[in-house]
């Protein structure tokens, strides 16, 4: 090898800084830390966000709307949500909307943005099977002789013109006349209570009967566990309908079912992190020090199980809501007329062939409420995993 | 005769953080029959130089560079299928965590026989008559009924030596260890090193020694390489560097050794500071920002290797990649 | 076998699990009978609000003038010889009729959906792995979250509407040709699809990760050998447990699909008896359903005994 040249001056003493001992990255706390990587995770930003807006939507959605949610009326049933309006041009040139509902061939006077003004009144003529009715001085007749009905204005036929979304009843009405989305709302909130009652459960119940076990040990824990297999055993669904049919079905059944069984998973996963970290050296330097049972629960042992204790709980909330949805599907949830998203569904699925858009929100809502937690759940175990932190 | 060659090999770990930058230019030879000793820090790309050879990086790691020229062909241009004709036949290697290195879910001596079912034509009996034998080599007592043990029933000495079995199974001309004692227990670690220095000698294979224990490489290696921040720093005859160790981090790491020799009066002195962050290298030297003896120069420009040849201040065999080695460099005294 | 090998077998340990698992069983009987006697109205009250024959057909099965503890364990008795008692609200009919007659049914959808599961889950999963981040697995991921997400009766409903009542390609309810057990079997298993594929992607990546995987790579070990021998195998195990929780969760989930479809199994007959308050049907069917499900995991435990040798060890020990 040939010797490169070197400046003379290159061979004077390198000045010393204290570049080495600079620690190459700073410290970050570890929830600050978690927090950063959960927002940099947009599917579960956007799951949060859902879910903070599902909770203010279920909490003041229904106090907005002018509508309650048991109210019938029959001559307003099954209105959909997107109106195809047809439009009569009085004598004097004024415009009159009217739309028809296809459910029960009457006619709803409404404006030119979709807002509902009354329902028509008509001459019935039952033996021909058609309705007329005087609309901006025009005779407007119905036709339900044949499938599909026809509308005609003086005699001529007439198209409805384009579409527009229903102002009044923004998701439709259902086979009662209700207000399907003020319906909704309160479908959530029902949503919601399971949901915080089964976390309300799991933090009360789960992890204290897991932190017992684990921390016990032995005998004690052995019994608690067999306790916990036994129940763990079959599913959870099965008991929430055992215990809805010997209680009756109603909201306050299905909450009392989803409680009594819905802490066992967080049990386990709470006792296997103690057991763990029960033989973890810090745990082992904090007993050395002199620390107390409490103050080791409470100071070393808990903090450290929070991270599995929210992914579980992102876990076991969204199948608190589906068991809950499950039940009123099958008709054992909560009863009429208060509605769930499970017997929304249910009452939908009746009447999928004519009116698909009442299977539509609650199947929508449901889902997108399922997609959020999973996000949410997933970003979060994600965040927390400490392998992925560097 | 060589036996493997490495010229200037570069591999990189795409990261999170960035790029790393682990091997940054290694050049090795490894002779037929002889055992060359890696030594350094962790991150110093000492494992990451062996494991590129064979092209086993983990999945974010690359090859970027370099040749390696095991008997004259370049391991590195190879496919696929071609490497694993070697690896385990030709190259074997041993890996530092016996605990996780072998498969849980499969006997030890399934583990041995199917290596040599790949690369040799026998039968399964044959094999696994062989895989005896093979534990029999290593020191395994009662090899014959612990064959069909699952590795948890092994303890961490008995795994591995079932690893350096599964290794010596095609009597392999070059073995790379890589830390084989690290994860042992220090009385168990003797018995380890002593049992592979002796195979070593008994069947004339060659071995790269990967380790960062100066005291393992003293007493079972030919030939050293001290490796830092992603190069070869120093490389020498073992007893040239113990004697006249050239480069001031090879300084640096004889001084952290305590020598019983001399008695307790030695003080042990560390080397300041931390390795560099090879995502972010810098750009002369990797150890001048911790070396006692740096220059203006050594922050500048990355210092080549400097061979007996080309300065005076080394000896023969030796070579050493510092400024300090240059010709028109001040003396100093170590 | 030879002898050695049967009496290394952890047979302690299966004992053990055995006795659990009749203590569950009991556990589970016996909450049924009492709270089903608690029910106001309930099969074991003496107050005859029912037909008259089956007020005799249960007094002569269980003797309901009898105190509560004779008829409890008349009950027993009757379980034992695997007689669940008549039904509380047809004339005539036993529940064990009522399952067998739904049995067929619900067996032949189930199983479909467990081989489904099986067939279909597992190989995404591990196409999903093995291209980790490509398209492949950025699809597989996709359909697995959805299918995780939307519940199983939504997903039904929606199919139902789309592919039956709109594009008329399979019929709306019935198995009366194969193209009626597409869409329960699809609905059936869609959420343990899409769970087994992600657990096997999120397993087979990490044992991929595993420093035994380098060794296999490094002893020269063929591509396929390597995948099926050291990677698969290790990485089926954890898919192998939840095989027990999916045969279960199948079952309660036959409810709604079979529901839905109008098929006529054993979910069907279950939540026509809760709105009928067949009260003997109730507690009968539950009790075949945990009766099921704890032998389903004591299989899976056997099957998970199998593949992990550790465990073995830890069975025996």
């Amino acid at each position: 090898m040939s010797v490169p040249p070197v400046p003379q001056c290159g061979f004077a003493p390198l000045p010393r800084t204290d570049t080495a001992e600079r620690i190459a990255t700073p410290t970050v706390p570890y929830w600050t830390d978690v927090w950063r990587r959960l927002r940099a995770n947009r599917p579960a930003l956007a799951g949060l966000v859902f879910i903070v807006v599902l909770i203010f939507t279920a909490i003041f959605g229904p106090m907005l709307s002018p509508f309650s949610y048991y109210e019938q009326n029959l001559r307003l049933s099954n209105i959909p949500p997107i109106l195809r309006p047809y439009t009569v041009t009085g004598e004097d040139g004024s415009q009159e909307r009217f739309f028809l509902n296809s459910g029960n061939f009457a006619l709803y006077g409404i404006t030119e943005d979709g807002r509902m003004t009354d329902i028509l009144r008509g001459k019935a003529d039952m033996l021909n099977r058609r309705t007329t009715y005087d609309i901006a001085g025009r005779d407007v007749v119905v036709d339900y002789k044949s499938l599909p009905v026809s509308v005609s204005i003086d005699d001529s036929i007439a198209l409805p013109g384009g579409r527009v979304w229903n102002r009044t009843y923004l998701f439709g009405t259902d086979q009662l006349g209700r207000d399907v989305l003020v319906r909704q709302m309160y479908g959530a909130r029902i949503s919601l209570l399971v949901a915080f009652v089964a976390t309300l459960v799991n933090f009360f119940i789960g992890v204290a009967w897991g932190g017992v076990a684990g921390y016990a040990g032995g005998a004690v824990d052995t019994a608690m566990m067999r306790i916990v297999e036994v129940i763990a055993t079959i599913p959870l669904t099965l008991y929430v309908i055992l215990i809805m049919v010997f209680l009756d079905s109603g909201l306050t059944s299905i909450v009392i079912a989803i409680g009594t069984v819905f802490w066992v998973d967080m049990a386990r996963i709470v006792r296997g992190q103690i057991l763990t970290l029960k033989q973890s050296d810090y745990v082992a330097a904090a007993r050395t020090m002199g620390a107390g049972p409490v103050r080791i629960i409470t100071r070393h042992l808990l903090p450290n199980t929070i991270g599995p204790i929210l992914v579980t709980l992102t876990m076991l909330i969204p199948s608190a809501i589906f068991i809950e949805s499950f039940m009123s599907f099958i008709g054992l949830g909560v009863t009429p007329p208060l509605a769930s998203w499970g017997t929304l569904t249910s009452n939908a699925v009746e009447t999928m062939r004519s009116y698909p858009h009442q299977l539509f929100f609650p199947a929508a809502a449901l889902s997108l409420t399922m997609f959020a937690f999973n996000f949410l759940g997933d970003g979060l175990r994600d965040a927390l995993d400490p392998r992925l932190r560097k | 005769m060589t036996l493997l060659s490495v010229q200037g090999l570069q591999s990189e770990f795409r990261t999170a953080r960035g790029v790393v930058k682990a091997v940054r230019g290694v050049d090795l030879t490894v002779a037929a029959g002889e055992v060359l000793g890696i030594v350094g820090e962790s991150g110093s790309g000492k494992s990451v130089t062996c494991m590129s050879i064979l092209k086993l990086l983990k999945r974010q790691g690359h090859i970027t560079a370099g040749k390696a020229l095991f008997q004259g062909r370049d391991l590195l241009t190879l496919s696929e299928a071609q490497l694993s004709d070697i690896r385990g036949d030709e190259i074997a290697v041993i890996f530092q965590d016996p605990m996780s290195s072998l498969n849980p879910t499969l006997t030890v001596g399934a583990q041995v026989i199917e290596v040599i079912l790949r690369h040799r034509k026998v039968s399964r009996a044959q094999a696994r008559a062989r895989a005896v034998e093979l534990f029999d080599l290593v020191r395994i007592p009662a090899a014959e009924s612990r064959v069909d043990a699952y590795p948890h029933e092994f303890s961490g000495g008995m795994r591995q030596r079932a690893m350096i079995a599964m290794a010596l199974a095609c009597d392999p001309k070059l073995l790379i260890a890589d830390e084989p004692t690290t994860a042992l227990d220090v009385t168990i670690q003797r018995q380890i090193l002593t049992l592979l220095k002796d195979i070593q000698a008994r069947m004339g294979m060659a071995m790269i020694l990967i380790t960062h224990d100066l005291g393992v490489i003293a007493e079972t290696c030919d030939r050293v390489c001290v490796m830092y921040g992603g190069l070869v720093m120093e490389e020498a005859p073992v007893k040239a560097l113990f004697a006249r160790p050239s480069h001031p981090y090879t300084r640096g790491l004889l001084a952290a050794v305590p020598d019983l020799r001399d008695g307790m009066r030695q003080r042990l002195s560390p080397i300041p500071g931390s390795p560099p962050d090879m995502a972010d290298p810098p750009p002369g030297c990797p150890f001048a920002p911790r070396c006692p003896a740096a220059m203006v120069h050594c922050v500048a420009e990355r210092p080549p290797l400097f061979i007996a040849t080309d300065t005076p201040r080394l000896g023969g065999g030796q070579s050493a990649r510092c400024w300090l080695m240059h010709p028109d460099a001040p003396e100093v005294s170590p | 076998m030879t002898g050695a090998a049967i009496r290394a077998l952890p047979w302690g340990w299966f004992l053990r699990r055995l006795a659990l698992m009749a203590v569950t069983l009991w556990v589970i009987i016996t909450l049924t009978f009492f709270m089903m006697h608690a029910v106001p109205g309930g099969p074991f009250v003496s107050e005859r609000m029912m037909a008259p024959e089956i007020a005799a057909a249960l007094d002569a099965k269980w003797g309901l003038s009898d105190p509560l503890w004779q008829q409890y364990l008349n009950y027993l008795r009757g379980i034992l010889r695997f007689d669940l008692g008549p039904s509380f609200k047809y004339p005539g009919v036993s529940v064990n009729e009522m399952i067998a007659d739904g049995l067929a049914v619900t067996a032949r959808t189930g199983l479909l959906a467990v081989l489904c599961v099986v067939a279909v889950g597992v190989p995404l999963g591990i196409a999903a792995a093995l291209n980790r981040g490509r398209w492949p697995d950025t699809g597989v991921m996709m359909l697995a979250t959805i299918g995780v997400a939307v519940p199983s009766y939504v997903i039904a409903t929606v199919m139902l509407y789309v592919f039956a009542l709109r594009l008329g390609w399979v019929p709306t309810f019935g198995l009366d040709d194969w193209r009626g057990y597409i869409l329960p079997v699809i609905a059936l298993a869609g959420f343990w699809v899409s769970f087994v594929a992600r657990l096997t992607r999120s397993s087979l990546l990490e044992t991929l990760d595993q420093d035994y995987m380098t060794t296999a790579r490094a002893k020269g070990l063929r591509r396929r050998q390597i995948l099926i021998r050291h990677g698969l195998r290790n990485s089926l195990i954890p898919v192998v447990t939840v095989l027990g929780p999916v045969v279960a969760n199948l079952l309660t989930g036959s409810f709604v699909i079979e529901q839905i479809f109008a098929l006529p199994g054993i979910g069907r007959h279950f939540v026509l008896s809760i709105t009928n308050r067949d009260y003997t049907a109730i507690m009968g069917i539950t009790i075949f359903y945990a009766a099921f499900l704890i032998l389903m995991i004591l299989i899976v435990d056997i099957l998970y005994l199998w593949l992990d040798p550790r465990i073995r060890a830890g069975a025996k020990a």
